[in-house]
């Protein structure tokens, strides 16, 4: 029985040679035509990103098919249908690449995309399509076997090309990092290219300016598509601008382009992250902002009018442990002092509110003490207005898993507020219309967990005032 | 040895079981017997609840413990409810209802493509079907009316605010803004009633009722639920407030709104009279409470017990209030904050400092009423005054609250029942426009303990007529803020003509999770 692939050899030559012939005219042009037209980063015709859209939904169909030819060859050694079929699928491959490629050259220049990633995408799509018309003619010598090693090195050649163009597409699409994004820090350290390098790390720009560029803008201006020329991926290419010139102006965010684009109306045309993308949060925006009249510097670790150490999340709660043994106890307790410890939430693990309200004004030391016995229960203690004295710190400091402390217009001067400082969960202290001063609030300002610290109507909060206004 | 209340001299009484009286009588008179007899002899239920209603709402209310107290769950007006169902991130709230219904396009909904549309007639499918109010229904165009007043950005968060709004403009990264609120009436009284109860027709219990029931009082001096209500100024349109919007409907009555009044004293007939004093009146109560338990015992409706809570209530507030009104201990830089107005009894800037005051007491649940915002005609003449009477004092509150350290535990709101037309009613001129109600969206705002800071949520289109993107509806903007004080508005309810009843109706309502923090 004589088959297409057991033809003679001269047979095959000649017709290999009007192959090669078409072959090498496909490859000069797939070679001549990214310098023909070159991707300028400036926008062409609409009906080529019409046309060009469909890339992303036709480009899956020769990837399979692709993936699918290896699979033929290894299965067809078993079962030689099956290498046959390799051949068909090798060509509509082939027949589907090429269309692909055309689209994705018509969005890439019809939208003005640029950049390092899509210039390699591009490079990575000619040398697949060169890769997958030579396997194509080496393939018959191959099946023949008189080439033993060629068509499998071309294949191969072609998968690898095939895994890298598909890596730069996916980079155009999601965003460079959107692989690494996950990843374990101690995995993420062999990826260079993610991260803000060394040298900035620590700054307002790393924490907070970056990374909401990496998230929102990096995918269409970064390294990947600079799209107006404009990249954000890098500290100078941010400062340095697009086509339109700079976009930030130190010191004035009014006139800084890139925070007028964000906060467009989102139906506005030049609205930016465009085509749908997620828009900044306010929050991002005021980071911007603060950070752009600050001066916009890549060093400046902290920005006025931005308050770090507030958007730092507030620890979760501790559960507090089961009290209800000391329920009748804790009623005997509220019947004689006229103090009530009321429970936070239905949730009894969420603890109890120690509220002094109705008795204030008879509240001191000495009460506070009799509520000892319950206090790794209590998460909030409203002594607000109340007669306790600075003696009330050594009972506080037994309540262990207190979370906000109201002393407002108490008698206390704070002298040994320190003691509050093994109060681990405290993120809330009121101490409004007391007699405390800068050196007693000094403690307690390096609690780690303290994020709302008040001091209306007091000298410490006097002395805070100037100090800023000095500065 | 008894001793009647009222009974001063030391005298023995008679016994008046020896007496040779009818049995009957014996009976009647042992039921006006003295507060010890009287739990002695009805001791079983009636007298636990009574006794613990006089030990305060904690003793029954939102309390885990109340399980294990001898308080029966299933005493009349109480609950043992179990609340609040979650930890709540705001204790309490201020609401500053602006009756009338701001007009959103000039105050906070900016549209600045408007001004190019002067005197166009608003398209038809923008208003597609909706029925109009008799007001406007006869119109033959609906000529669209921009705003009179420029909008600038201001803040971090770059929020475009209206000139007529300076104070408010200096808090725009603390507010959650909500420009897509929207409601189903048209019409002031059912739009005021469905934002205050949920329903548009009277009879079912408002929001600071329901958190009166729910979460209790958080101080036994004061109400849990104060109502301000602000001096009117005749220039402005004002339409009625009436205690219906702070009834607590099927819900006992100690849970409706106390007003305090807006000139004068807060409370009338606070002060004792001449003659009377603090012990004397105790024993006047005393003897009052006596009468009403038996009436109780017989009857057993549950407002009698209301009504001896709020005579205790009264009698606290005897004391309480005066404290709590009395201004002259306040700082200069209360002054410099809350402006001269704060000290004109029934200003909105004054009811803003005393919502502030309530706050610092314990005082779950104030709520500020401020008519005139009804403006069909004359918005330029008159708007102006209106934002001079509110926005400093709205600034002032939410700033004294923050930097007190309230704003952490309280949320403040700030919304009127409806907002008004980007089309002119009456006449259109480059000077002045009038504008009518408009149910389809309006702009609110909330800050505090819960909320979103910095946030402008929801959008209309560029009319301002329609909400295209996060609606928030009425009930879902109730749901939302019963959340922030820790309350699934589902499981709050109160069975009732044979309904679980809740504040935001038989119909599905949602927390709005984008406005929680």
């Amino acid at each position: 029985m004589i088959s297409a692939e057991q033809a003679t050899g001269a047979e095959r030559t000649r017709k290999n040679r009007s192959a090669w012939v078409w072959v090498t005219a496909a490859v000069v042009l797939l070679v001549v035509l990214p310098f023909v037209f070159r991707l300028d980063g400036k926008a062409h015709g609409d009906w080529l990103q019409l046309l060009g859209r469909f890339h992303p939904t036709l480009l899956h169909l020769p990837i399979g098919l692709i993936v699918l030819v290896p699979v033929l060859e290894i299965a067809g050694m078993k079962r030689p249908a099956l290498r046959e079929a390799a051949d068909f699928v090798l060509r509509a491959a082939l027949a589907l690449a090429l269309p692909t490629f055309a689209l994705g050259f018509m969005l890439a220049y019809g939208a003005g995309d640029s950049g390092t990633t899509v210039t390699r995408h591009m490079w990575g799509a000619v040398a697949l399509c060169i890769g997958l018309m030579l396997c194509i003619l080496a393939r018959p010598a191959w099946v023949a076997r008189e080439q033993g090693f060629v068509y499998p090195a071309l294949l191969s050649t072609s998968l690898l090309a095939l895994l890298w163009t598909g890596h730069q597409g996916g980079s155009i699409t999601h965003g460079g990092d959107y692989l690494t994004h996950y990843m374990p820090q101690s995995v993420r350290v062999l990826f260079p290219s993610s991260g803000v390098n060394g040298a900035t790390a620590g700054s307002f720009y790393a924490l907070h300016i970056r990374p909401v560029l990496d998230a929102k803008c990096v995918a269409c201006h970064g390294s990947g598509s600079a799209k107006a020329e404009l990249r954000l991926d890098s500290y100078d290419d941010l400062m340095h601008g697009g086509k339109d010139g700079a976009v930030i102006v130190p010191g004035k965010p009014e006139a800084s382009i890139l925070l007028a684009r964000v906060t467009l109306q989102p139906g506005d045309p030049h609205f930016m992250p465009a085509e749908g993308r997620t828009p900044l949060t306010s929050g991002e925006i005021s980071w911007i902002r603060a950070w752009i009249r600050a001066g916009a510097t890549e060093t400046a670790t902290s920005v006025p009018g931005v308050n770090i150490g507030g958007e730092r999340a507030e620890p979760p709660p501790q559960p507090v442990g089961d009290y209800s043994a000391l329920v009748p106890e804790i009623q005997k307790m509220q019947s004689g002092l006229g103090a009530k410890l009321v429970p936070l939430s239905a949730k009894a693990s969420d603890g109890l509110i120690l509220r002094t309200v109705d008795v204030a004004s008879s509240f001191g030391d000495a009460q506070l003490a009799g509520f000892e016995r319950f206090a790794p229960y209590i998460v909030e203690a409203e002594l607000g207005r109340t007669a306790v004295t600075d003696g009330c710190f050594e009972t506080l400091r037994k309540f262990t898993h207190l979370r906000a402390l109201h002393l407002e217009g108490t008698g206390i001067t704070g002298s040994n507020l320190g003691k509050l400082s093994s109060l681990r969960q405290l993120t809330y202290l009121n101490l409004s219309g007391t007699k405390v001063t800068p050196q007693s609030v000094a403690s307690v300002r390096e609690m780690s967990n303290l994020r709302h610290l008040y001091l209306f109507n007091t000298a410490a909060e006097a002395d805070e005032t100037a100090a800023r206004s000095s500065k | 040895m008894k001793q009647h209340p009222l009974c001063t001299d030391c005298e023995p009484e008679l016994d008046v079981t020896n007496l040779p009286i009818p049995a009957g009588l014996k009976q009647e008179w042992s039921a006006v017997e003295t507060r010890r007899q009287f739990l002695g002899r009805s001791g079983k239920v009636l007298g636990w609840a009574a006794l613990a209603s006089l030990f305060g709402d904690a003793a029954l209310r939102g309390n885990a413990f109340a399980a294990d107290t001898k308080s029966p769950a299933t005493s009349p007006g109480r609950n043992n409810l179990g609340l609040p169902h979650f930890a709540p991130k705001s204790k309490r709230a201020i609401y500053l209802f602006m009756s009338g219904g701001p007009p959103q396009i000039d105050l906070l909904d900016y549209k600045p493509n408007l001004a190019s549309q002067y005197d166009k007639d608003i398209p038809d499918s923008v208003r597609g079907n909706q029925q109009l109010t008799g007001m406007t229904a006869g119109q033959s165009r609906f000529p669209i009316a921009p705003s009179h007043w420029p909008f600038k950005q201001y803040g971090q968060t770059g929020t475009w605010v209206s000139d007529l709004l300076p104070y408010t403009a200096k808090m725009v990264d603390d507010l959650t803004i909500i420009k897509s609120t929207n409601t189903d009436a048209i019409n002031h009284e059912p739009a005021i009633m469905f934002m205050n109860t949920g329903n548009m027709n009277p009879g079912k219990p408002c929001l600071g009722s329901w958190l009166a029931y729910g979460l209790g009082s958080m101080n036994d001096n004061l109400p849990t639920f104060i109502v301000l209500q602000t001096k009117t100024n005749p220039k402005e349109n004002n339409q009625p407030v009436s205690s219906r919007l702070w009834s607590s409907g099927f819900l006992s009555s100690e849970y409706a709104g106390v007003g305090l009044r807006s000139g004068g004293d807060p409370v009338l007939y606070l002060a004792d009279p001449d003659g009377i004093d603090r012990e004397v009146r105790r024993k006047m109560l005393d003897a009052v409470e006596e009468i009403n338990r038996q009436t109780l015992a017989e009857v057993g409706d549950p407002e009698t017990n209301a009504r001896i809570a709020q005579y205790e209530m009264a009698f606290r507030m005897q004391a309480s209030v005066p404290e709590l009104t009395d201004l002259s201990k306040e700082p200069q830089s209360t002054w410099d904050l809350y402006g001269p107005d704060a000290k004109q009894p029934g200003t909105f800037a004054y009811n803003c400092l005393l919502a502030r005051r309530m706050a610092e007491r314990g005082v779950r649940f104030t709520q500020i009423y401020k008519r005139g915002w009804d403006v069909h005609g004359d918005v330029v003449g008159v708007l102006p005054t209106i934002c001079q009477e509110t926005d400093r004092a709205c600034y002032a509150l939410v700033t004294d609250l923050k930097r007190r350290g309230l704003l952490d535990d309280t949320l403040v709101v700030w919304a009127g029942e409806f907002g008004r037309t980007v089309y002119s009613q009456g006449g259109l001129s480059k000077e002045n426009y009038g504008r009518d109600h408009h149910p389809r969206c309006f702009t609110t705002w909330m800050v505090g303990g819960g909320v979103k800071p910095g946030l402008t949520y929801g959008e209309t289109d560029d009319y301002s007529y329609n909400v295209v993107k996060d609606p928030v509806h009425a009930r879902n903007f109730n749901a939302t803020i019963l959340a922030c004080l820790g309350i699934d508005h589902n499981r709050l309810t109160y069975d009732f003509q044979g309904l679980d009843q809740r504040l935001t109706g038989p119909q599905p309502a949602y927390v709005i999770k984008g406005l929680l923090a």
